[in-house]
């Protein structure tokens, strides 16, 4: 059974590589420690869930090679969601190329917490294909998938994702919010700024209150810019996205952002005076 | 003396005694033949008002805010005659220079050139009908137990006879100077108009007279089931020798009538009988015997907001569906039906191809409520018929209609759709799929169609409606994917271009493995993958499989289960290898195992 079943593995595999594009070379991993899996993948078959799931927490914890292809069997013959979720994560604590196939295969399971751990989990991989799964992702019809595809393209930084990722935005989705404040550069935030009165105003000041508080996001005329565009926001979570702005930057050295941000809260709270 | 003088005289008043009796001569061919001899005819199928011009009496408003009224409409030259208001509460009724209606209690001829109130007649009873010819207007009323019919002088409103019947008498028609009355359901009884003198009448020997309606030169009469020609052939009375006809309806146009009931006092006001009613106009030539020949060989149907022409078997000709807004009165005049819309258009319809001859405005105020016309014979345009219409946007209209009411149209319209060939129609069909308003018996019956269709020309078609994918952003789904996988299914076994195989795969495949696709459409989908892909489609099954052995939703569904493991136990040697290690394997939930037992046979215990 074993013979053919890994035969099968090798065609779900290739399967899947197929939907993902083209297969990325296997990187050259360092040698590591022997460490004998044989219980844990034992177990990560057991009928138990929770026995397997367990393993496969514990597989991907142990940084050997027979963990990870243990894993990615296991996921090419199919588990349960509970099984297939754990196992999924576990891949991405030591990721691989190959992992892409398996994971995007499964960005496509019916079960939406599949699917939304399988997007989480492409964000780790540099890889076109996994890219396309995360920006395929957004479109999805389940809300905690498009969460979990617009944190991911935060993270991965995936500037194709832009477009959709403004259509989020205007339909209000908190998460589009902060994978787009992740994403930003300043033309980026330009273009985010000129989303006002297509988007709703807490979402775009929630995206632009983000990028403010982003340490690697400068220089300060870009943040000035962003400030501004912040202050023509009429709703109240303007006012909340400044004044966390100003709670968050020290006085010193002085910021002509910080000061800008501050004047228009003040003239805000304080009625214009 | 002067006592006799005033008996005679009041004798003469209400007219001759005998008309009504049940036990008379009847169904005598001799004197019919005399007695339709005397018809006063135009020779050629034409109005009955004295101008000789066609013209339409539409009745509107009639709301809490609004008065009824009465607009006079001059067909020829598309302009409005007349408009007045008047509490109509029947139909309108055209004679020579005058029009009659009910109006509260009283009978109210009108000048038909100024629509200017002419006379009043009392009703003395219950109202049951009214008819007119160029000089009189007859009413029929029940006074007690009594119904009477009566003539009045359409200039004067004089009445000049009137004679009671023991029994129940119907609305009447008139033609020529006879007046013509549905007489205890069995007979048609012929008067003479001018004297109120009996002249002869019908019997009816295997079908009661309960439906009368006259043309210029025509009177139809029958029931619900069939309409005779009045000629002499109706003197034998029976369908069979008779010049009679039945046509096919379809049964979703529910309730066809040939006309409107004369017993039925409410049918002698505009109701919904008149948006629902068979239009026909027999052929000119005398037919010594066999059935009843119609113009065109064909007859249509008036349907609410649509009008269906058929050819003499019963096929679907055309189809119109007119814009919007119901019809609510429509006439076939012989050379063209004529109808009249809720918001007071007229339109023409070309009888033998349902092109659209004109569309004009009435000018009427308020929601049209019924019409009468005055037509016969007319035709606008000639026979510069306008183009025929486009039956399949037709249909298609018909199907996409939300209103609740014509949910069986829109069956027939879907069945007589599926009938014509062409990927046009099947993109058709598949539009009700995805209508989200449409009932879910007809998306039943659409798909049953698009299978029954097997049409090879419809695989491009299909495979391009499989390219709408569900997507939150675009705000998208693809409710037909069932649909078309059944449909593709379908035609397996047909000689289909491989290319087309090969794309419609594409899409298949995509929605395989598309989170949207819900159970059923799964089942379908392996369905048309398994009946087309030719064995190219098993290794992506193959994955499908071992992806959900162990879900614990689409492994414990029965049909799910048995889609894939039918499929792949129809594969090689390799398939049914891994069909029996997936049985064998704990992890696979147990239905699913099952199901590969099942469709595996012993095979896998092998």
């Amino acid at each position: 059974m074993h013979k053919t079943l890994t035969r099968f593995v090798m065609v779900g595999l290739l399967l899947a590589a197929a939907i993902a594009g083209a297969q990325p070379k296997r990187a050259p991993k360092p040698p590591k420690p022997s460490q004998d899996v044989t219980p844990l993948v034992t177990e990560l078959n057991s009928t138990d869930v929770e026995v397997a799931a367990k393993a496969a927490i514990n597989l991907g914890l142990a940084d050997v090679p027979a963990a990870h292809e243990a894993l990615l069997d296991v996921l090419a013959m199919g588990v349960p969601p509970a099984v297939a979720t754990e196992a999924m994560s576990a891949l991405t604590l030591h990721p691989a190329p190959p992992d892409v196939a398996t994971l995007v295969r499964y960005a496509h399971h019916r079960n939406p917490n599949v699917r939304a751990i399988a997007v989480e989990s492409l964000a780790v991989y540099p890889d076109p294909a996994a890219q396309g799964a995360i920006v395929v992702a957004l479109h999805d019809q389940a809300g905690v998938v498009r969460t979990a595809a617009s944190l991911a393209v935060g993270r991965a930084k995936i500037k194709k994702a832009v477009e959709p990722m403004l259509a989020l935005l205007a339909r209000g989705e908190e998460s589009a919010a902060r994978g787009l404040a992740q994403l930003a550069d300043a033309d980026l935030a330009r273009q985010i700024a000129d989303q006002l009165g297509k988007v709703p105003d807490p979402s775009l000041a929630l995206c632009l209150g983000l990028i403010l508080k982003r340490p690697d996001f400068g220089p300060d005329p870009a943040r000035v810019e962003v400030v501004r565009a912040i202050g023509k926001i009429e709703d109240a979570s303007a006012v909340t996205a400044l004044t966390e702005y100003v709670d968050a930057t020290p006085k010193n050295p002085p910021r002509p952002s910080r000061a800008e941000a501050e004047g228009i809260v003040n003239a805000r709270l304080g009625g214009g005076k | 003396m002067i006592r006799l003088l005033v008996f005679a005289v009041v004798l003469a008043a209400c007219g001759p005694k005998s008309v009504f009796v049940l036990s008379a001569d009847e169904n005598n061919r001799f004197a019919l033949d005399q007695t339709l001899a005397k018809r006063k005819l135009p020779d050629q199928p034409s109005p009955v008002n004295t101008a000789r011009q066609p013209r339409v009496f539409a009745v509107s408003g009639g709301g809490k805010a609004q008065a009824k009224m009465i607009t006079a409409y001059d067909l020829a030259s598309s302009h409005v005659m007349w408009q007045t208001d008047a509490d109509v509460q029947s139909r309108v009724v055209v004679g020579g220079d005058f029009i009659v209606e009910l109006e509260g209690k009283q009978l109210v001829a009108r000048d038909q050139a100024r629509g200017t109130v002419r006379w009043k007649a009392d009703v003395d009873g219950g109202f049951v009908g009214a008819a007119a010819d160029r000089e009189r207007a007859y009413l029929v009323w029940k006074d007690g137990n009594t119904f009477w019919i009566g003539a009045y002088d359409g200039s004067s409103g004089k009445r000049m006879w009137k004679v009671d019947a023991p029994g129940k008498l119907g609305a009447p028609a008139a033609q020529g100077g006879l007046v013509y009355v549905p007489f205890l359901d069995q007979w048609l009884a012929i008067i003479d108009g001018a004297t109120g003198e009996p002249m002869t009448r019908i019997r009816g020997v295997d079908e009661q007279i309960a439906m009368l309606r006259t043309t210029s030169r025509e009177v139809y009469y029958g029931s619900r089931l069939g309409v005779f020609r009045l000629d002499s052939r109706s003197a034998l009375g029976s369908r069979a020798q008779s010049t009679y006809t039945t046509v096919k309806i379809p049964a979703q146009l529910e309730h066809p009538i040939y006309g409107t009931d004369a017993y039925d006092v409410v049918q002698q006001n505009y109701t919904a009988f008149d948006r629902s009613h068979i239009l026909y106009a027999a052929a000119p030539a005398v037919v010594e015997n066999g059935p009843m020949k119609l113009v065109g060989d064909g007859y249509a149907m008036h349907y609410f907001r649509y009008v269906f022409g058929f050819g003499g078997k019963g096929e679907l000709r055309w189809a119109y569906a007119n814009p919007r807004v119901e019809l609510i009165a429509t006439e076939h005049t012989g050379a063209s039906i004529l109808g009249v819309s809720t918001t007071g258009e007229v339109v023409a319809l070309d009888p033998a191809t349902g092109a659209l001859r004109s569309r004009k405005a009435m000018g009427t105020t308020g929601q049209v409520l019924g019409a009468t016309f005055d037509a016969d014979g007319y035709s606008p345009g000639g026979a510069d018929a306008g183009a025929p219409p486009e039956t399949i946007e037709a249909l298609m209209s018909i199907a996409r209609d939300h209103d609740a009411r014509f949910d069986r149209v829109k069956e027939y319209a879907v069945s007589e759709l599926a009938k014509l060939p062409g990927p046009t129609v099947t993109t058709e069909l598949l539009t009700v799929l995805s209508d989200t308003r449409a009932p879910q018996h007809l998306k039943n019956l659409v798909v049953d169609l698009l299978v029954a269709r097997k049409d090879p020309a419809s695989l491009p078609v299909l495979t391009q409606q499989l390219e709408l994918h569900a997507d939150y952003i675009a705000k998208t789904d693809n409710d037909a994917v069932g649909p078309i996988a059944k449909t593709v299914a379908g035609l397996a076994g047909l000689a289909l271009d491989p290319k087309q195989v090969e794309a419609v795969m594409v899409g298949l495949l995509y929605h395989l493995e598309a989170p949207s696709s819900g159970v059923p459409e799964l089942v379908q989908l392996i369905g048309a993958l398994h009946a087309i892909g030719g064995g190219k489609e098993r290794a992506r099954l193959d994955s499908h499989l071992l992806l959900y052995r162990a879900d614990d939703e689409l492994a414990a569904d029965p049909g799910w289960c048995k889609a894939i493991a039918t499929a792949l136990a129809d594969g090689g040697p390799e398939e049914r290898e891994l069909l029996r290690q997936v049985a064998a394997d704990p992890r696979t939930r147990a239905p699913l195992a099952d199901a590969i037992r099942e469709a595996a046979g012993t095979m896998i215990n092998q």
